[in-house]
C-alpha cells in the first residue's frame, strides 16, 4: 500500500512542474541592459500598445471596447501575483501572465510555444523590463516584491470529498457568499455598484465558469488568489480572515469543485415521456432529461456590435410526449432584471454609420449598464422551413428567403403575470422580427430566478395546428440557436449574446421491418444450427 | 503434436484479422512518423477478410481428407462430445449474434448533418477583386513624398482612432520627433536619415508602411481581435461561442493561400455575402462595408498579414 502511494506521489511530483512549464522561464532571466530595454520597447509597441497605450496607461485605442479594461501599468497595481496583498508582482509573476495570458479577456498568451507568432522567452523578458519602466515603484528597493512572497502550503492534499466539505464550511464562515453568492455564481450583492481602483464597474466573478477564471483554474491558483488578494479590485486577501493554510487549501478545493464541466455534443435529444410534459422548472422530470450546453458569443455580425456579452453559457434540456415539447433553458445571471424602459434603448441606426469612429458599442459610455433599465430575455430560434440538405438560414435571424421562428421569453412580461413568450418571424437582422398574430401565439412560458440563475420553461405542441412556424417531426434534425439578453449589462435589441446552430432531434420509433429482419435472422440461424446438430447426431 | 485443421484455420483467420485491424495501424506510425496511427478503412478490412476466407476455403476443400479433418471437430461438437452445455450455449449465442448484426445493419442510423467549412467559393467571388492590390502595401510615389514633407515639418497626421493616444505620448515627449514612438527598425532608420538631411525614398516608403501598420494594428484590435484574437490565431475571448471557429491566420492553409483581393472581398462582404454554395452560413463574419471605410479595411488587412507573419498569394497572370 505504501509502495503504491510512493509511486503515485512520485508520478504526481514529476507531472506537476510539467503542467506549469510553459508559464515558467526555462533559462535564467537576462540582465537589464539598455539593449534589452530597447528590444522591449519595440515588442511593446508592436504587440501591446494598441490596448495598453503608448504611455502604458491602459488607454490605448482599443481600450474602451474591452471589459475588463487593459492594465494601467503606471501605478504598479497588478492583480495576479505571488506576493502579499497590495504589493508589486515578481518578474516571474509577470512572465507567467505574459506567457499564458488571462483567459476570458483580451489578454492572450504570448508564448511562442503555444501560438506561432508568439514571443520568445527573451522577447518576453525584454517586454517585461520595458513594462516595469512605466511605474516608479519598481525602482524603489523598499518595495522589493521578492521580500513579500507568499508560498503555497507545505501540505497540499489532493481534492477529495473531505477537503471539499471542509472548504464549503470555510466558504460559509469566511462569508465568500456575500459577494460570490451561495452557489458561487457571483450573485451575492444586491447592488451593481462595485468598481475597481480606476472607477470602472467590476463584475463579481462567477467561479463556476472556468473559462473566465483569469488567474488559473488549478487549486494552487485559486489558493493564491484569496491568499494574495486581487490588487485594484474589491477582492481582499483572506490571509487574516482565514489564517490557517489548511483551511484556505480546503476552500480552494471546494471552489475548484464548483467549476462547470461542459457537455460537448450539439444535438439535444428530448426525453420521451408518456404523460404530460413539465410546465415549470421545478418538475423532477427535468433531472432525467440529458443536458446540452450551448456556448454563446457577443453579437458581432450586425451593427450595433457587442464585444462585451455577459451570458456565455446556456444549458438546454427538453422533454416531449406524442403531442407536446417543453424546453428548459438555464443560465447564470447575477441580477434579476424584470423591467424594461423603451426610451433608454440605443438608436441602432445612429451607431451603424459607415466610417463612424467605431463599429462596436463602447460598454462604458454608450450603453446604460445598470439595474432597473432593461429586461433579461432569451429567444429560441428555429428555421421556419425544415432545412434541405445542409442548407440552413444564417444563424443571426435568417434572411428574406430563409425566415426563422423566434420564441422570445421576456422577464418583464413574466413579472407582470402576462403571457411571457412572444412568437415572431424574423427575415434577417435588418428589420425587426414580426410578431405572429394573437391566435398564433401558442408557446407557454414559465420562469424562475434563483441564486443567480434563470430557469425558463417554454412549451408548445410538436406541430402547430395551422402548420405555421417550426414543426418537430420525429427523425428530423431541427436546427436550434439562442439569443440571450442580460438587461443590467445594457443588452437589448441586437446587443445580445448569440449562439450558432445546434440541433433538436426527436428520436423516431424503430420501424417494424427492423424487428422483422432481426427476428428472421435469429430464427433462421437458430434453425440451421439445430438442423446441423440433428444431422450430426443422426450420422452416427 | 499436430494441430487440428479446424483450429489452425480459425487461428490463421484470427491472426490475419489482428494484423489488418491493429498491426497495420501500429506499423503506420513508424512509417509516417505521425503521432497517431492510421486506421485501415472498414471496406478494406472487409476485402482483406473476404480474400482470407476464400483462400482458406480453397485450402480446406483441397482434398476430402482435408475436408474431413476440418469438419470432424464441428461434427463432434454438434454431437455433444465436448459436453451438452457448451453446445447449448453456442447454439443460442450464434443466432443472437446474427440478430444483433441484422439489427445493426437495418436500424436507421442517426447522423448529425455535416457542416463543412468552405473557404473558396467556386463562383460569386467577383473577378474584379482577384487582381486588387493593397494600396498601402506599396504606396504611390506622391503619398511617400507627402509623408516625407509631413515628417520634415513634424506634423504627421494619424487616423482619428489612434489620435488621442498619440497626443498623450507627444505631450509627454515634447522634445522628440512625433514618429519616434514607432519603435521599429525601418522607422528608426528613416528618422536618422531625416536628421542627417538625406532621405532615401525607399527608406521613406518603408517608414510610411510602418505608420500604416501601426494604424492597422489598432483597427484590428478594435474590430477583429474579439474573435480572431491578439495572436491572429482565431482564439479571441469570444471564439468558443462559435461552432465554426474564427479562422486562424497563422495557419499555413488560410490567408497565405489566397490573394489580397480575396481577403478584401471576404472582409467587405462577410458571412452574409457568401454565395449559396457556401451554406450552411455559420460564418459570423460581419459585412464590414457597412461600418469600415475601404481605407480602414485595407489597413487592417496589411496589419493582419504582418501580425500573422504571412504574405498573400500573388495573383496569377491571365
Amino acid at each position: 500500500m505504501k509502495a503504491v502511494r510512493t509511486i503515485v506521489l512520485g508520478i504526481a511530483a514529476t507531472l506537476a512542474p510539467l503542467a506549469l512549464a510553459a508559464d515558467k522561464p526555462a533559462k535564467a532571466k537576462p540582465a537589464e541592459t539598455p539593449e534589452l530595454l530597447e528590444q522591449g520597447r519595440t515588442v511593446y509597441f508592436r504587440r501591446c500598445s494598441f490596448c495598453h497605450g503608448l504611455m502604458g496607461d491602459g488607454d490605448g485605442p482599443a481600450a474602451e471596447f474591452l471589459d475588463p479594461r487593459p492594465r494601467d501599468f503606471t501605478l504598479g497595481t497588478y492583480k495576479f501575483r505571488t506576493t502579499q496583498s497590495g504589493k508589486l508582482p515578481t518578474d516571474e509573476d509577470l512572465f507567467r501572465t505574459v506567457s499564458r495570458g488571462l483567459p476570458g479577456t483580451a489578454m492572450q498568451g504570448f508564448d511562442k510555444e503555444t501560438i506561432k507568432n508568439g514571443l520568445t522567452e527573451d522577447e518576453r523578458w525584454a517586454v517585461i523590463a520595458w513594462i516595469k519602466t512605466f511605474a516608479q515603484e519598481f525602482k524603489n528597493p523598499e518595495y522589493d516584491p521578492y521580500k513579500q512572497k507568499v508560498s503555497l502550503p507545505k501540505d497540499m492534499p489532493a481534492s477529495s470529498e473531505a477537503t471539499i466539505a471542509k472548504g464549503k464550511q470555510v466558504f460559509e464562515r469566511a462569508k465568500c457568499w456575500e459577494c460570490h453568492g451561495k452557489q458561487g455564481r457571483g450573485d451575492g450583492q444586491k447592488a451593481f455598484d462595485r468598481t475597481d481602483d480606476w472607477g470602472f464597474p467590476i463584475r463579481i466573478r462567477n467561479v463556476t465558469h472556468p473559462w473566465k477564471i483569469k488567474g488559473g483554474t488549478a487549486v494552487e491558483d485559486i489558493y493564491l488568489r484569496f491568499t494574495t488578494g486581487i490588487n485594484g479590485t474589491p477582492m481582499p486577501s483572506f490571509i487574516e480572515g482565514v489564517p490557517k493554510e489548511e483551511d484556505r487549501w480546503a476552500l480552494a478545493t471546494y471552489i475548484q469543485s464548483l467549476q462547470h464541466r461542459q457537455t460537448e455534443h450539439q444535438v439535444l435529444k428530448p426525453l420521451r415521456v408518456e404523460g404530460a410534459v413539465p410546465s415549470a422548472s421545478g418538475d423532477a422530470t427535468w433531472t432525467k432529461a440529458p443536458p446540452m450546453d450551448v456556448r454563446l458569443a457577443g453579437q458581432v455580425t450586425a451593427p450595433p456590435r457587442w464585444q462585451n456579452p455577459s451570458i456565455e453559457l446556456v444549458t438546454v434540456r427538453a422533454v416531449a410526449n406524442d403531442k407536446e415539447i417543453a424546453f428548459l433553458l438555464q443560465w447564470d445571471d447575477a441580477f434579476k432584471d424584470a423591467v424594461h424602459k423603451d426610451d433608454q434603448e440605443l438608436d441602432a441606426k445612429e451607431l451603424a454609420k459607415v466610417g463612424g469612429y467605431s463599429s462596436y458599442v463602447d460598454p462604458y459610455k454608450q450603453v446604460p449598464r445598470k439595474l432597473e433599465t432593461f429586461r433579461d430575455a432569451i429567444a429560441l430560434q428555429f428555421p421556419v422551413k425544415p432545412p434541405e440538405g445542409t442548407k440552413r438560414p444564417h444563424f443571426l435571424r435568417g434572411d428574406a428567403s430563409s425566415p426563422v421562428h423566434l420564441w422570445h421569453w421576456k422577464a418583464d412580461l413574466e413579472e407582470q403575470g402576462k403571457r411571457s413568450v412572444e412568437e415572431a418571424i424574423a427575415r434577417g437582422w435588418k428589420q425587426p422580427a414580426k410578431p405572429l398574430g394573437e391566435k398564433q401565439q401558442l408557446v407557454a412560458g414559465k420562469a424562475e430566478w434563483n441564486d443567480g440563475r434563470w430557469s425558463v420553461v417554454m412549451k408548445r405542441a410538436l406541430a402547430a395546428a395551422d402548420a405555421s412556424g417550426v414543426q418537430f417531426t420525429p427523425g428530423v434534425f431541427v436546427p436550434l440557436a439562442l439569443n440571450v439578453w442580460d438587461g443590467s449589462n445594457g443588452e437589448h435589441g441586437l446587443l445580445m449574446s448569440v449562439s450558432t446552430w445546434h440541433y433538436v432531434f426527436l428520436e423516431a420509433p424503430t420501424p417494424v421491418r427492423v424487428y422483422g429482419y432481426t427476428g428472421f435472422a435469429v430464427l433462421a440461424t437458430g434453425l440451421l444450427g439445430f438442423g446441423l446438430m440433428r444431422k450430426a447426431q443422426r450420422s452416427d | 503434436m499436430r494441430i487440428n485443421r479446424f483450429w489452425s484455420t480459425a487461428a490463421t483467420l484470427l491472426a490475419i484479422y489482428a494484423i489488418v485491424k491493429w498491426g497495420i495501424p501500429a506499423a503506420s506510425r513508424s512509417i509516417t512518423g505521425l503521432p497517431f496511427p492510421l486506421p485501415v478503412p472498414g471496406a478494406l478490412v472487409f476485402i482483406y477478410m473476404t480474400l482470407a476466407v476464400v483462400a482458406l476455403a480453397i485450402l480446406v476443400t483441397f482434398s476430402d481428407r482435408y475436408m474431413d479433418e476440418f469438419v470432424q471437430p464441428v461434427r463432434r461438437f454438434l454431437r455433444g462430445d465436448y459436453g451438452r452445455h457448451p453446445r447449448s450455449v453456442v447454439l443460442v449465442l450464434v443466432p443472437l449474434l446474427a440478430g444483433w448484426q441484422a439489427w445493426d445493419i437495418t436500424a436507421p442510423e442517426v447522423a448529425v448533418p455535416a457542416a463543412l467549412r468552405i473557404q473558396h467559393p467556386s463562383s460569386n467571388f467577383p473577378k474584379s477583386f482577384e487582381t486588387l492590390k493593397n494600396p498601402h502595401a506599396s504606396p504611390p510615389e506622391a503619398d511617400v513624398q507627402a509623408f516625407v514633407e509631413q515628417a520634415k515639418a513634424n506634423n504627421v497626421g494619424f487616423i482619428a482612432q489612434v489620435e488621442a493616444d498619440v497626443k498623450r505620448w507627444r505631450e509627454a515627449n515634447p522634445d522628440k520627433h512625433a514618429l519616434e514612438f514607432i519603435a521599429t527598425a525601418p522607422m528608426k532608420k528613416f528618422l536618422a536619415a531625416l536628421k542627417s538631411g538625406s532621405v532615401d525614398p525607399r527608406a521613406a516608403k518603408a517608414a510610411l508602411i510602418e505608420k500604416t501598420l501601426f494604424e492597422g494594428r489598432a483597427l484590428y484590435a478594435m474590430n477583429c481581435r474579439a474573435c480572431h484574437g491578439d495572436s491572429t490565431a482565431g482564439d479571441g475571448p469570444m471564439a468558443d461561442g462559435f461552432k465554426l471557429r474564427p479562422i486562424d491566420f497563422t495557419d499555413n492553409g488560410t490567408i497565405e493561400t489566397i490573394v489580397e483581393g480575396y481577403t478584401f472581398w471576404r472582409v467587405t462582404n462577410g458571412g452574409p455575402g457568401l454565395p449559396t454554395e457556401a451554406t450552411p452560413w455559420d460564418s459570423a463574419m460581419p459585412e464590414w462595408k457597412l461600418t469600415l471605410t475601404e481605407e480602414e479595411r485595407w489597413k487592417i488587412i496589411l496589419a493582419e498579414y504582418d501580425l500573422a507573419q504571412k504574405t498573400p498569394r500573388i495573383p496569377e497572370k491571365h
